[in-house]
């Protein structure tokens, strides 16, 4: 591939990859409020959460102000996101495979963000020696992060043909998906051991990249692995992987959200309340032109009569 | 066991999916463990299987449908299936809980984590169609393929497609029912997808669009709840009647005057019970009105329908049912100028209630309200009621229902009153936001006819029964008499159908009641035993 094929595959996927996930993003976002579906333990009550207690354990809870915790959702999610707690706690067989996939993802990240670092040294002309430490760290984590994400997709594509308690519920998409990534794995790490020096090398494409150098080339291997990588950083956003933006809605705004009504939240009710409701069955009485109040409100007796 | 594929489900038509074997449950500990010595389980006859659907697992409620006339009949409902999921994933007609459904319904790993959460999969010895995951990822797989774009060339190409028929839907409709929605899976799961509220938006697609739902939760349960003033078809006039004969009969057995106040304006408090209470546990509504009284509480009952009876049924599987019989009763309580309501003891009351209907209680609707936990613990601790804990002094365990502990987060009152009246109050194993359903969360527990009870006690409530067999197991002979505290009335009902079918009364000397009769039996004040363990 030619330097400016390079910059406009690289900058489209990026692209691609942002725009995807944003709008995904707003779209949960935008959905209505939903009724209260809380789920204890809510790691945000001070005091109550380490045995799943919540402010409704106040007498007259409504008088008294909730005592909030702001570090302890951000302590729970950080070990839930980079040490999967729930998948330790809950399925400990499972957790090894799972847990050395993801960590092998979150390497080859931090080696990306060491390699850009590393390469906007290089364009300011930083000493050699500091590039030097941070280019030996990213090398560090790509071999870590392809030998660890290796194993653990090969490990779950396995776990998933064999296993017996999950053989039935897999999908064609399900194992494209870990083809996919044990192809990124497998070619990222035949690259860093083909390569004489893979941090420096990638560092100086993201250079050639960031200063729209049209000089960029590479060797086969990497080139292929980073083919597929840009084409997985496409394909990403548009599946079910990314439950890592799911994830912060189901538990923050599902699971943790206990918050009683404020004004902002009952204007919206009142618009969704004042919406046409058309189920068919008898007992609704919906007719697509009533709304949910007309449907749910009965007056009492003494109005009725008055 | 028999391995089951998710395309199992809409193949073999009448054919019953699977057969349920007693040898296959989970062992409990003696007594009990000896299957041929209890009573078996209830097989249909050939007049039931011909009048009525039973293709899923050969157990039979009020739920079951009859069979149709026709296949344009079974057309029209498979038709109406489709049209329900569509109004399912609209944001008119479901915005009560469209974001939790997409979540649930996109975002499933398939790590068949949350099966091993479940009570129901687990007694049942790993059964695959009791796994959480089973009918979550055949309503995935239908939603996918008939409301998404291209779907039905994507289950094609995905493989594991499924066959929307007549088989499908009753098949499914009947699994729905095969879950205590405890959400304990929900809690278990690592992405946050919650099965329970799937299988709740299962049922409720099939109330809402298809009319179809078990005649306990819904004819004889909202509809009548809503008409006549209770499920159990309690006036408001007999309410009343029988309350005031409980009040005498009462006074005169336990020695203290017992009264019970009716729809008094401007009284600070509402109490709301379960009707069933007062018809089957009337030792509860007499407890509240013991320790209320005695306490000098200003408060009132209504008679006012449906305001003596805090049911809500609608919780089960359905929203309309369930935002109607929550507004009325904000209505009855705005009516007589409460300061607050108190959830009498009922779990899922307290849930549909405080949290699910909240937020279509606005404006003046929006009337406090507190647990009955909290309530009795400020009574308990407030210094205006003498206690004795040695009255108290047999072996305790509290069950937790889900609705209270799991989804409100109401955990630690009812066991610091515990903690300070039973002396040998004891923790099941594992309790608290951990707990095991009773085996009658979600509506099952009022569902019975035919041979249901026999599975809720078999399978939707062995592993409680176990836990209970547990925490006793250092005095389990039937001299010593023991109890269990369960502050709901539907897990009462489990429990007293669990503790007949395997006799544990007799055998193991276990009687199962609320928290607030354990209060008035500690009390100075009440002179004789207020626990009567023969009737209970």
């Amino acid at each position: 591939m030619s330097g400016i094929g390079w910059h406009i595959f690289a900058f489209g996927a990026i692209a691609i990859f942002l725009i995807v996930i944003v709008y995904r993003t707003i779209a949960i976002s935008r959905l209505p409020v939903h009724l209260r579906w809380e789920l204890a333990p809510i790691p945000h009550e001070k005091g109550k959460a380490r045995y799943g207690g919540s402010y409704l354990e106040e007498y007259e809870w409504w008088r008294k102000r909730q005592s909030r915790s702001f570090m302890a959702p951000v302590l729970y999610m950080a070990a839930e996101i980079l040490l999967l707690r729930g998948v330790w706690k809950h399925n400990r067989a499972l957790w090894p495979l799972s847990f050395a996939f993801h960590a092998g993802i979150y390497l080859i990240a931090l080696m990306l963000l060491f390699s850009l670092v590393s390469a906007l040294l290089i364009i300011t002309e930083v000493p050699s020696g500091v590039v030097d430490v941070f280019l030996a760290i990213a090398s560090v984590l790509a071999a870590a992060g392809y030998l660890l994400g290796g194993l653990g997709a090969v490990g779950l594509i396995l776990k998933r043909a064999l296993d017996t308690n999950l053989r039935s519920f897999n999908t064609v998409s399900k194992y494209f998906n870990l083809v996919f990534l044990v192809a990124l794995f497998i070619t990222g790490a035949y690259a860093w051991f083909a390569s004489t020096d893979f941090a420096s090398t990638m560092s100086l494409f993201i250079k050639g990249l960031v200063t729209l150098d049209g000089g960029v080339t590479l060797a086969l291997p990497l080139s292929v692995h980073i083919v597929i990588s840009l084409l997985f950083l496409i394909y990403l956003p548009m599946t079910d992987m990314i439950h890592f933006v799911a994830k912060y809605f189901t538990y923050h705004e599902i699971r943790w959200n206990d918050e009683p009504k404020n004004e902002k939240m009952i204007e919206e009710l009142n618009g969704l309340l004042d919406q046409p409701v058309s189920w068919s069955a008898i007992h609704v009485k919906a007719d697509g032109k009533k709304n949910w109040v007309d449907l749910t409100t009965k007056k009492m007796s003494d109005d009725e009569k008055a | 066991m028999k391995k089951l594929k998710l395309t199992d489900i809409a193949r073999g038509e009448d054919t019953q999916l699977i057969e349920i074997n007693p040898n296959e449950l989970i062992p409990l500990p003696p007594p009990y463990d000896r299957v041929e010595a209890l009573p078996g389980f209830k097989q249909l006859t050939e007049e039931q299987r011909g009048r009525l659907v039973c293709n899923l697992d050969g157990v039979v409620s009020y739920a079951a449908l009859p069979k149709t006339k026709n296949k344009e009949e079974e057309k029209k409902y498979v038709e109406q299936f489709v049209s329900g999921m569509k109004k399912l994933l609209s944001k008119e007609n479901n915005w009560t809980f469209l974001q939790p459904l997409l979540l649930s319904i996109d975002y499933c790993a398939q790590c068949q984590t949350c099966c091993d959460a479940c009570p129901i999969y687990l007694a049942s010895g790993r059964n695959d169609l009791y796994r959480p995951t089973y009918r979550s990822e055949i309503f995935r797989r239908l939603v996918n393929k008939y409301v998404r774009p291209v779907g039905k060339l994507r289950a094609k190409l995905s493989g594991g497609d499924i066959e929307l028929n007549w088989t499908t839907i009753t098949r499914l409709y009947e699994l729905s029912y095969r879950c205590n929605l405890c959400r304990r899976c929900a809690q278990s799961c690592p992405m946050g997808v919650d099965n329970a509220l799937i299988t709740r938006e299962l049922r409720k697609l099939f109330s809402q669009e298809l009319g179809w739902a078990p005649k306990e939760l819904h004819e004889k349960g909202t509809v009548l709840q809503l008409e006549v003033g209770s499920p159990t078809g309690l006036r408001p006039d007999v309410a009343i009647d029988n309350l005031q004969f409980l009040d005498e009969e009462f006074t005169e057995a336990t020695g203290t005057k017992v009264s019970t106040p009716w729809d008094k304006e401007g009284a600070d408090i509402l109490l709301i019970h379960s009707a069933g209470d007062i018809i089957s546990f009337p030792e509860g509504p007499i407890s509240f009105s013991i320790i209320c009284n005695a306490a000098g509480i200003n408060w009132t009952l209504s008679s006012e329908i449906p305001g003596y009876d805090g049911v809500n049924y609608g919780v089960f599987y359905d929203d309309v049912q369930l935002a109607r019989v929550a507004i009325r009763h904000a209505q009855i309580a705005k009516k007589l100028g409460v300061k607050k309501i108190v959830m009498g003891e009922c779990g899922h009351q307290h849930k549909a209630f405080m949290t699910v209907a909240d937020r279509v209680l606005t404006g003046d609707l929006d009337i406090p309200r507190e647990s009955v936990m909290t309530f009795l613990e400020n009574l308990v601790f407030s210094g205006k009621i003498k206690f004795d804990p040695s009255k108290n002094n047999f072996p305790v365990t509290l069950h937790d229902p889900c609705n209270v502990v799991r989804n409100l987060g109401i955990v630690e009152p009812q066991r610091r009153i515990l903690r300070y009246l039973c002396p040998q109050f004891r923790e099941m194993t594992p309790h608290g936001v951990d707990n095991y359903c009773c085996g009658g969360g979600g509506g099952l527990s009022v569902m019975s006819d035919v041979n249901f009870t026999d599975w809720k006690v078999h399978v939707a409530g062995r592993m409680k029964f176990k836990q209970v067999l547990e925490a006793f197991a250092d005095r389990p002979g039937s001299e010593v008499k023991k109890y269990i505290c369960a502050p709901c009335l539907n897990c009462k009902l489990q429990f007293r159908d669990l503790l007949d079918y395997y006799g544990a009364r007799e055998k193991s000397g276990i009687i199962c009641g609320g928290l607030a009769e354990l209060i008035v039996n500690a009390m100075v004040d009440v002179k004789k035993p207020f626990i009567q363990w023969e009737e209970l």
